[in-house]
């Protein structure tokens, strides 16, 4: 009896935490007109469809906004840097737990201190730089940039990961003859992919809703991602935040599926990395 | 340790595991930093790119060091940051101590408990902003409907409120991280302790101060370190929803950096205020890292 | 074709257009190229967008739209691409209150497009659009604001009793900016209705006490670009804002307020009285989207104390890039765009525009569909775009001012300082950015 009490206390909990959330959920199948009433209209009379037609340009003056070009640009650009963060995370993480070298906790303690630099700070100069080499309103500018924001967590779970695995199961591999780059992948890899997905989930994320710098580094169709395609629903005058909501909706499915995705070895990937030293 | 580790001369393996790592960092953050630095030097003007050549010394430093907003944003920001972080650690370890209880249906609880995490920053800006809207914002509405108050509640525009209410944006969109990264601390907690204090007749806040919190210290650290890292995200929503203003009451160093920078064209100034704001997220993430070790130490024997 | 034959068969184009209009127009040939262009976004700007394919059409040419923001994103996107030296784009959109800051990216448009088509646009217009001597836009349409009010209320016989026996004179429609003041006093009931609004941030705050300023006959400088505008003159007119502030006679939330804020709370009905821009009034009238619908009254904006009326004014505009590698084909799209047919589009929705013939076809128009309501705007904005309107300081420094300005302001308006004080230090700021700028 007591249990079903602290679950349903707990639930509804999650749900008060959810509200401001599902309200924008709620106003993408709402009108204008309806959200922004006053007095307010709390239970909708009328639940529409229209915002997402609007968005992609069905029947109205509006230009349509390129919404499948910015979920393109938005999902290449996450899954690449994503991957890409996880090959040198997992690289520099192996190279943290198994190996002993100078400078070692200066490294590391460098690399998170490096990822702690405000992004309005570097925001400028990379600008500046990546001009000069073509990598503005390109998806590769924009990816080197997650990349970076992403390695030094994905070395810190990965490393605590790896620390986890006791060498000898790897070295009992290497005395069968597996070459250790062999015994890497049948061994210890399979073992520390939660920590792996863990460190994905979260890159993905950052990548997935990163604004201040794609904003920055973005100009066109070409490489705009989906949060920086929300402004489309801002001018001078109004913001349409019916639309500014579906498109919310648009960039939130993709990223609530891929956490669903990863979800059972999310808590399991968090749990082994990071605490042991 | 192990016998892998070679002594007696360079290894060159941990050396080429590291270089892309380190490479990516030095490319994207180091360079661009000297640059900046440089510029901070200088009277750059955005719009007149003949000036980045006309070198300054430290008046830009000097300017900003005699300048009083500059120090009230300053505090301010280091306020935000200590409340928001400590904030979203309490809110986030009880909800981690919720959920943790519950075995019934729990990835359903940490799915809806992750939800805000799938939110970008700039979202939850344009969101609050409309939710603490003082004409037809929900909140105001809600209240009045209710019956609690009559006023219309200037949530962005009162000197309390305004600091009040991009704090709470803040803690929504990212207290979700605190939660997940302590369950899952919670998770890793060996049994023995817990079941042995409570054979010994310790009480359940007993057994949550001596043995529980402990051992979740370390987590909490991590937490703290991890959304240091990236706690000045929290730019795309006062820049949504306020903006710094009104005059002045929410303007944090990243918001005034910005305007200089762009609106005013001032890239030296503003670079000068995003050096002395990087020292500042610098410290914080090298505090917490400190205590994180420190911490780490004194789990020693439990682990 | 060389670049003066090419001017010159493109005013005769349009010459031809505006006095036959039935001649076929020709916007030239430019098969194969691709214009890279970066426009102002948003609702009431995209219509004329879905023209551009016309244009495409026409010369077979592609656009290519670079950036479709909002203008403070454009302007910080402008100024990114002046630093990195990224100018690789031919047309963008402009504003007559930013175009200064931009030194001399864009060309002079005077080597670009005919007489012939400029002398059909207003001339005061042009003059706003030139900066240094250099015509750097070709102006798209205009703003200027103007009051609207709730009819009802001014009819209603009790409030005009009420009102007679408070103030010692008839309500009506206001005159001057005291009379707003006495009014918005009379109707306010917060939280649920409000005498007036105004923006509260941004440049928008600035512009509303600049053209508060100068009705009440001061100014931002002096000739020597001193900072003048803590003047007596100055003080009066942040008080009028400070003053309603204080009351309750505004939302409580206007500081935080911009131009979708006001337009939307007179749309909502909770407003009696609204100074706002020309390109409201459709939507305003608009019973889809306004409560306020079939009530609505415009007025020229009210005297200040001075005597003069308020009329804050800017003009939207395209520049073409001096880097731009096809002048021609750029001056031949903005002409398009700019171009009589172009503007009744803009028009027919409120929006001011800025060739003489437009003015006159667009009331002609509401005319005779009857649209009083539309007939009314247009007679007023025009009366104030032709008397009233002025720009803010054509300066490079105008944004960068604003920014010191507006946040004192602000801190009048919520009580840290007083007036005179909060412009005392703006002032002084301002004089510093004044005098790095080698002003004095």
């Amino acid at each position: 009896m007591q249990s079903v009490a602290l679950w349903f206390a707990t639930f509804l909990l999650m749900v008060i935490m959810s509200v401001p959330g599902l309200w924008v959920v709620l106003s993408a199948f709402r009108p204008n007109r309806e959200i922004l009433a006053k007095p307010p209209v709390w239970v909708p009379t009328e639940l529409t469809l229209a915002n997402f037609g609007k968005i992609f340009g069905f029947g109205s003056e509006q230009v349509g906004i390129p919404v499948t070009s910015y979920f393109m640009n938005s999902m290449i650009i996450a899954l690449t840097s994503t991957v890409i963060a996880l090959i040198i995370g997992m690289a520099g993480g192996y190279a943290f737990a198994r190996y002993r070298f100078r400078f070692k906790g200066g490294i590391f303690l460098g690399l998170m201190l490096f990822r702690a630099v405000p992004g309005i700070a570097l925001s400028l100069p990379i600008f500046m730089i990546w001009s000069r080499l073509g990598l503005i309103d390109a998806k590769m500018g924009l990816i080197i940039v997650y990349v970076s924001l992403n390695v030094p967590f994905t070395i810190w779970l990965i490393d605590g990961f790896f620390r986890q695995i006791p060498m000898s199961l790897s070295e009992a591999a290497q005395v069968d003859g597996c070459t250790r780059w062999q015994a890497f992948w049948k061994i210890e890899f399979p073992l520390a992919r939660s920590g792996i997905a863990a460190a994905g989930v979260f890159a993905f994320l950052t990548s997935w809703n990163e604004f201040a710098l794609a904003s920055q580094l973005t100009r066109s169709t070409d490489s705009k991602t989906l949060p920086v395609g929300l402004m489309d629903f801002t001018a001078q005058f109004t913001i349409d935040w019916a639309g500014m909501c579906a498109m919310a909706v648009i960039i939130i499915i993709p990223a609530l599926i891929m956490t669903f995705l990863v979800q059972k070895h999310l808590i399991a990937g968090l749990t082994f990395g990071g605490v042991k030293g | 340790m192990s016998r892998a580790f070679q002594t007696g001369r360079v290894n060159w393996t941990p050396v080429l595991l590291l270089l892309p790592a380190i490479g990516v960092m030095m490319f994207v953050v180091a360079l661009p930093l000297v640059f900046s630095l440089y510029t901070s030097l200088t009277s750059y003007r955005l719009t007149r790119p003949e000036t980045i050549w006309d070198f300054v010394w430290f008046r830009n430093y000097e300017r900003l060091f005699g300048n009083r907003d500059f120090w009230v944003a300053f505090g301010r920001t280091i306020l935000f940051l200590t409340i928001a972080l400590n904030v979203q650690l309490i809110l986030g370890l009880g909800i981690a101590l919720l959920i943790n209880k519950i075995t019934w249906g729990q990835r359903t609880l940490r799915t809806i408990m992750m939800f805000p995490m799938m939110f970008s920053p700039i979202l939850v800006g344009f969101q609050f902003k409309f939710i603490f809207n003082d004409n037809i914002g929900i909140l105001n509405n809600a209240l009045q409907s209710l019956g609690w108050t009559d006023r219309a509640i200037p949530w962005l525009v009162d000197g309390k409120l305004a600091m009040f209410s991009i704090i709470f944006a803040e803690v929504w969109m990212s207290t979700s991280v605190f939660a997940i990264l302590l369950l899952a601390g919670l998770f890793a907690m060996p049994r023995d302790p817990l079941e042995a204090a409570k054979v010994d007749g310790c009480n359940a806040w007993q057994v949550f101060r001596h043995i529980t919190l402990p051992f979740l210290m370390p987590f909490a650290f991590i937490a703290m370190t991890i959304r240091s890292l990236d706690i000045a995200r929290a730019y795309d929503i006062v820049k949504v929803m306020t903006d710094g203003g009104p005059a002045g009451r929410t303007e944090l160093l990243w918001t005034m950096i910005a305007r200089t920078a762009y609106q005013d064209a001032r890239m030296g100034q503003a670079n000068a205020a995003a050096y002395l704001s990087t020292i500042l997220s610098i410290a914080f993430t090298y505090y917490f890292y400190l205590k994180l070790v420190e911490s780490r130490r004194y789990m020693g024997g439990v682990q | 074709m060389t670049r003066t034959t090419k001017k010159l068969t493109l005013g005769v184009a349009l010459a031809a257009l505006t006095a036959g209009g039935a001649v076929a127009q020709d916007w030239g040939d430019f098969s194969g190229y691709t214009l890279r262009v970066k426009l102002i976004g948003g609702a009431q700007y995209e219509p004329l967008y879905a023209t551009i394919s016309e244009w495409e059409a026409a010369t077979g040419a592609t656009v290519d739209i670079l950036s479709r923001k909002n203008h403070f994103e454009l302007d910080r996107e402008i100024k990114q691409d002046i630093a990195a030296g990224t100018l690789n784009w031919c047309v963008g959109s402009n504003h007559t209150s930013f175009a200064p800051q931009y030194g001399n990216i864009y060309a002079d448009l005077n080597d670009l497009i005919a007489p012939e088509v400029l002398a059909e646009f207003t001339p005061l217009l042009l003059e706003h659009s030139t900066v240094d001597g250099r015509l750097v836009q070709l102006p798209r349409h205009s703003d200027v604001s103007n009051l609207f009010y709730q009819k009802s209320l001014f009819e209603d016989a009790d409030n005009q009793a009420a009102f007679l026996a408070e103030y010692g004179y008839e309500l009506a429609p206001p005159e001057t900016w005291a009379q707003v003041f006495d009014q918005a006093m009379f109707f306010a009931d917060p939280p649920n209705f409000f005498g007036t609004q105004f923006v509260g941030k941004d440049e928008a705050v600035t512009g509303r006490f600049y053209e508060m300023l100068v009705a009440n006959g001061g100014a931002m400088f002096d000739d020597d670009w001193n900072p003048t505008f803590n003047s007596e003159a100055g003080v009066e007119a942040l008080e009028f804002f400070v003053g309603l502030y204080n009351a309750g006679a505004v939302p409580a939330g206007v500081p935080n307020y911009l131009w979708d804020d006001t337009g939307l709370g007179f749309a909502s009905g909770t407003v009696a009285l609204n100074l706002d821009w020309g390109g409201w009034s459709a939507f305003f009238n608009d019973a889809d989207n306004s409560a306020v619908a079939g009530n609505v009254g415009v007025i020229r904006a009210p005297m200040g104390s001075a005597g003069l009326r308020t009329g804050w004014s800017g003009s939207h505009s395209f520049s073409i890039t001096e880097g731009c590698d096809n002048k021609e084909a750029a001056a031949s799209f903005i002409t398009f765009l700019t171009d009589h047919d172009r503007q009744m589009i803009e028009a027919r929705m409120g929006i001011l525009p800025t060739r003489t013939a437009v003015w006159d076809d667009a009331l002609a128009e509401f005319a005779d569909a009857g649209n009083d309501f539309m007939v009314e705007v247009f007679s007023t904005f025009r009366t104030s775009m032709a008397e009233d309107a002025f720009t803010p300081p054509l300066i490079p420094e105008w944004i960068e001012v604003s920014n010191v300005l507006w946040p004192q302001l602000q801190a009048a308006m919520v009580g840290d300082a007083t007036p005179q004080a909060a412009l005392d230090r703006a002032a002084r700021d301002a004089a510093e950015i004044m005098e790095d700028a080698g002003y004095n």
